[in-house]
């Protein structure tokens, strides 16, 4: 810990007026990249980082985590508003977010998105400015046979979500983990499923997988199905009643335990490298799910299926700073991101960070924070302001997205192959969804496929051909069993409802 | 500080500005398009994206930098390949994968090293060999002693590397176990974390070697590294194998010579530029190394015969 003065410091160069300026900018980018389906927070700070270079760190860093916090809230935007997820982590979100918009309640909706992503980022940025250091060292524990073991776990926590029909969701699985075989094995090094192809030689554009499955085959259904009358893509009751428009601090409060027990889940995954908001995001409403008194409810516009997606999504991100700064590990692509902003300053994450550059850590948590309470504010007007932009014509509204998408994909994905993977997909979410596969469980499989592949190809070497080694990871095998016994406890449940 | 910084890059580059103009009279028709064949927020991707920036304010032309990822640079080499050659597009590659894909498929790539004219390097990795403090040796050869008896895994996350390490494995009549990783940041958890008895990294390690947890056993390149001068190389410690893999430029053979050349000079000022230098510095870990057009090509060339070895073919 180092002394109070420098934290204080810290904080205090957090507070200048150059710095607030470059947070707060962030923060709107990334609200704005984040609801504008297809181009995403993630591209924008890709773009922004050889700018930060001329900027001080404090300020280049503050404005990179301004614009992934900011499109945190962003994200959900789309998902609610129009279905049309740009992250798979969102789609947790739209799952009931939609139905509630379509209920003519989209700022209802928004709005515990809202709360919920700001409540749950806090609770991890606190977890990470008060006790990161122990949680690093455990984080370290967590080896290859304890990420495998979670990661069945996960799988059998998400197959709750499969729907009423077995059978469909295992072949949605079944596709997803076919999708993530394409490219370069992770363990031998040799190509498979690429025909030739070397854009897929690192495997499918995650990008144009998810934008192309959950935004366009949702907009290619909406657009089919548009009538000759113009009608708004979302049509706001007249006089609406206040209830609906807005939540109040009971609905919020009613959320409690949902929204801490997503921020958990969300801050023990986000300090794991390499698993991410996604499974954190469907973990947390599968179990709010279950924890509920009425689970038929989700899927048709529950707060609480709200309230955990978005909790649970955003607290990933203060936690994946924990390994970040302490052991210099990035947990997905926007702390890689941000990683690189740090190096190109010179500044290298890990130990001696907190020594050597105390001042500008506590600044980062400093500008975290701020950037917290700024997409709040900025979030209460965006808003309103996206909620009024989707009661424009739909024909108008679902163009506009399509061409949005277009683009994101052609800038994230490598150019115009990236586009042809992304219509190729829409057009199987189109057919999976007519035919009733569930396409958010094959995005799961098809998300988490890589790292499942890689931690039990890591847990094999490591056994070396002895299972009796397993004995050696008391809680990889803890977590196995759990997986187990979740997988009888959910497939029992579904027997009898 | 920063911004003066900038005033000053500012200064130098509009004297370089005067300086090519007067040096070259070509410039690219339209746009001139630095491709990056990976994705956006690597160590490629930064210096590709910061030599971008520099070049546009140099010369003033339209530069814009283009992730193209894909085979680790083999999808965005096969575009460059294939294009009209007027100079208007650059490819920035590693050299290792496709060094590799060259040496190990070369019926199924549509270029070989004839394809490009080549135009410099920026730099190389310097790839380590590190191990946990407490690990029970200090160089290969205790590797190999402490392997006979025990499980060696030892974390990887890149082909060269490990198949540097099989040749070690089969000239010393050992196993290592190999975990497949995802990246220099996950062999140095799994090393840390006391899963992986040794693994690779390139300069992201230094803080832990720095704070006594993490200690160098080999440096895998065929040169020791800038800052650990007395720890041996493989070749040193007996091993006759290396891995030294290079970020280098080159744009589409047949190029007209006036095109190369202002190519070549832009990117030789842009690798001189104070920013360029820093960023190169803090992301790699090491100087700008520009070998080049000749150099670079030299270097490819010998790096097939040593792939070639690495793979056993």
């Amino acid at each position: 810990m180092p002394e109070l003065s420098i934290m204080l410091a810290g904080f205090g160069d957090a507070l200048t007026p150059i710095n607030l300026f470059f947070v707060v900018c962030g923060v709107a980018l990334g609200q704005f990249v984040g609801a504008v389906p297809g181009i995403g927070p993630v591209m924008a700070m890709a773009i922004a980082i050889p700018f930060t270079f001329g900027l001080d760190p404090l300020a280049g860093i503050g404005f990179l985590v301004g614009v992934n916090k900011g499109g945190l809230v962003g994200g959900a935007i789309p998902a609610v508003l129009l279905n049309t997820p740009g992250t798979p982590d969102a789609a947790a979100t739209a799952l009931d977010g939609y139905p509630l918009a379509k209920q003519g309640k989209p700022l209802k909706a928004t709005k515990m998105a809202l709360y919920s992503s700001v409540t749950g980022d806090t609770f991890s940025d606190i977890v990470l400015i008060t006790i990161s250091a122990p949680l690093a060292v455990l984080a370290l524990r967590m080896g290859p046979v304890e990420v495998f073991g979670l990661m069945l776990l996960a799988f059998a926590v998400i197959a709750g979500l499969m729907g009423q029909s077995m059978l469909k969701g295992v072949i949605a699985i079944a596709l997803g983990l076919l999708a993530a075989m394409v490219g370069t094995d992770p363990e031998h090094g040799t190509p498979r499923l690429f025909f030739d192809q070397y854009e897929l030689y690192d495997g499918l554009p995650l990008p144009a997988v998810a934008i192309g499955m959950l935004a366009i085959s949702e907009l290619l259904r909406r657009l089919s199905e548009t009538k000759p009358n113009v009608s708004a893509a979302i049509r706001l009751p007249k006089n609406q009643p206040k209830s609906d428009a807005a939540v109040s601090w009971a609905e919020f409060w009613a959320c409690r335990y949902t929204i801490l027990r997503g921020s958990v889940i969300g801050t023990i995954l986000g300090a794991l490298p390499g698993i991410g908001s996604t499974a954190a995001a469907f973990m947390s409403y599968a179990s709010a799910r279950s924890a509920n008194k009425d689970p038929k409810s989700f899927g048709k516009g529950n707060l609480h299926g709200i309230a955990a997606s978005e909790s649970a999504n955003s607290s990933v991100m203060g936690a994946n700073m924990i390994p970040l700064l302490t052991l210099g590990i990035p947990g997905s692509v926007g702390a890689a991101l941000i990683i690189s902003a740090f190096m190109i300053h010179g500044i290298q994450p890990g130990p001696f960070l907190f020594e050597n550059q105390g001042r500008l850590i506590y600044g980062l948590f400093g500008a975290m924070l701020i950037a917290n309470f700024s997409n709040l504010m900025l979030g209460q007007f965006g808003l309103r302001f996206w909620v009024k932009v989707v009661s424009a014509p739909e024909s108008f509204i679902f163009s506009s997205a399509l061409l949005m998408c277009f683009v994101g994909v052609y800038l994230a994905s490598g150019g115009l192959f990236g586009i042809g993977i992304m219509l190729a997909f829409a057009v199987l979410g189109y057919v999976m969804t007519s035919l009733g596969i569930p396409i958010v469980v094959f995005i799961i499989a098809f998300f988490l496929g890589p790292r499942l592949e890689i931690s039990l190809s890591q847990t094999l070497s490591l056994l070396n051909g002895k299972p009796e080694k397993l004995l050696d990871y008391p809680i990889g095998l803890v977590l196995m069993v759990l997986a187990v016994i979740t997988a009888v406890l959910l497939s029992r449940r579904r027997d009898k409802g | 500080m920063q911004f003066t910084k900038t005033i000053k890059a500012l200064a130098v580059a509009s004297a370089m500005v005067l300086a090519t103009a007067a040096q070259a009279e070509w410039a690219p028709k339209g746009p001139l398009t630095i491709q990056i064949g990976f994705g956006a927020g690597g160590s490629t991707d930064t210096i590709g994206r910061i030599i971008a920036q520099t070049m546009k304010e140099q010369t003033g032309w339209n530069v814009i930098a283009e992730n193209k990822p894909g085979g680790g640079g083999v999808a965005m080499f096969t575009g460059i390949a294939n294009r009209p050659a007027n100079g208007t597009v650059i490819g920035l590659g590693v050299s290792m994968p496709i060094l590799i894909n060259l040496v190990n498929r070369p019926e199924k790539l549509k270029f070989n090293l004839d394809s490009f004219d080549y135009l410099g390097t920026a730099s190389r990795a310097q790839l380590a060999l590190i191990a946990r403090t407490d690990a029970p040796f200090d160089d290969v050869p205790g590797l190999v002693e402490h392997a006979k008896s025990n499980d060696a895994p030892i974390s990887s996350d890149a082909k060269p590397q490990e198949l540097a390490m099989r040749f070690v494995m089969a000239q010393a009549g050992v196993d290592f176990q190999f975990l497949a990783t995802k990246g220099g940041a996950e062999n140095t958890k799994l090393i840390l974390g006391g899963q992986a008895i040794a693994g690779f990294e390139a300069g992201e390690h230094l803080p832990f070697l720095e704070s006594g947890e993490i200690k160098m056993i080999a440096s895998m390149n065929n040169t020791r590294h800038n800052y650990a001068p007395d720890t041996p190389t493989l070749q040193e410690q007996g091993f006759d194998i290396y891995v030294d893999p290079y970020f280098f430029f080159a744009t589409t053979a047949g190029t007209p010579d006036d095109a190369k050349a202002a190519l070549t000079a832009a990117l030789a000022a842009a690798l001189e530029a104070d920013d360029v230098k820093s960023v190169v510095a803090n992301t790699l870990k090491t100087p700008i190394i520009n070998l080049g057009p000749e150099g670079t090509k030299a270097m490819l060339v010998d790096g097939v015969g040593n792939v070639a070895t690495l793979f056993a073919k």
